[in-house]
């Protein structure tokens, strides 16, 4: 009795689902870019024609593809989480799989936005706009990244059978993860490349 | 098996309805910026639009629905905070 609840995922009541540490991580992670959110807004506010003309040139279509895709891939971590709750492993790993390709699909479609920017010229220095765009979307960008070696990490794991119905905090930590990673775009694509 | 189906059918349908209502209400923000609505009241209606696609993300998909009131109160607290600023900061860019 007390060897399985010690070997049992223990999973307190009320509390979010995954590691404990990957939420104040998640948290911290959301101050961060809730700073640069408000910062970019209030630069904004001083330079309306500036950031509203800078903004015509981005590409709004690949902003929300990538809305799409993003949001898409996070339903398939939720259909992985809801797979292993079942004790279901393999097909754990195949939504975990399916999610990191489109985290791919993200990271390919900006590279081909920022090789866009670049190749016009625009780098950091260009304007007040562009230093917290490309300053924010490749912040973003790396955390895509991160989530992706995450969810790869907690994938091999599954495929080796490594999570139960009952052992499976990890796919739901590398969840929890990638979550914030599609929130946090969902609110920069119409802070971005919507409000004017 | 048709109790393993059914709670199966039940963990799947709320969370695939809450995926189609993302893209749709995506959708209706990418509409907003293609036609290049602007102005107070629009831009309200995507901050609005956001903060309900905040609360699906951090409720259905990360789970905190099932969570206590503190965790989903640091949530919406965040999401109210950073839109909020957003439309003080626009408000403030049309003066």
């Amino acid at each position: 009795m007390s060897t399985q609840s010690l070997t049992l995922d223990k999973h307190q009541p009320g509390t979010p689902p995954g590691d404990m540490a990957i939420w104040l991580f998640i948290y911290a992670e959301l101050l961060a870019f809730g700073v640069f959110f408000l910062s970019y807004a209030f630069a904004r506010a001083h330079n309306v024609e500036l950031f509203n003309e800078s903004q015509q040139h981005l590409n709004r279509e690949s902003g929300a593809i990538n809305t799409v895709v993003l949001i898409t891939s996070s339903y398939f971590v939720v259909r992985a989480v809801a797979a292993i709750r079942e004790g279901l492993s393999r097909q754990c790993a195949h939504w975990l799989s399916a999610a990191i390709g489109l985290g791919g699909v993200f990271l390919v479609i900006k590279l081909f936005e920022f090789h866009a920017k670049f190749s016009a010229g625009i780098s950091l220095s260009t304007n007040t706009f562009y230093m917290f765009y490309l300053s924010l979307t490749i912040f973003h960008f790396m955390h895509v990244i991160l989530g992706m070696v995450i969810l790869a990490a907690v994938m091999l794991k599954a495929r080796r059978g490594g999570y139960t119905a009952e052992h499976h905090t990890g796919v739901e930590t590398g969840a929890s993860y990638w979550h914030m990673v599609d929130l946090l775009w969902i609110i920069l694509f119409p802070l971005v490349y919507v409000i004017r | 098996m048709n109790n393993i189906e059914n709670q199966r059918s039940r963990f799947i349908r709320p969370c695939t309805r809450v995926w189609i209502a993302l893209l749709v209400l995506t959708g209706i923000t990418y509409g907003i910026g293609r036609m290049e609505l602007g102005g107070a009241q629009i831009v309200m209606l995507v901050l609005v639009i956001t903060f309900i696609k905040g609360e699906m993300v951090a409720g259905f998909f990360m789970g905190l629905r099932k969570t206590s009131l503190l965790w989903r109160a640091i949530m919406a607290s965040w999401l109210v905070i950073v839109g909020g600023g957003i439309a003080i900061a626009y408000l403030v860019g049309l003066k």
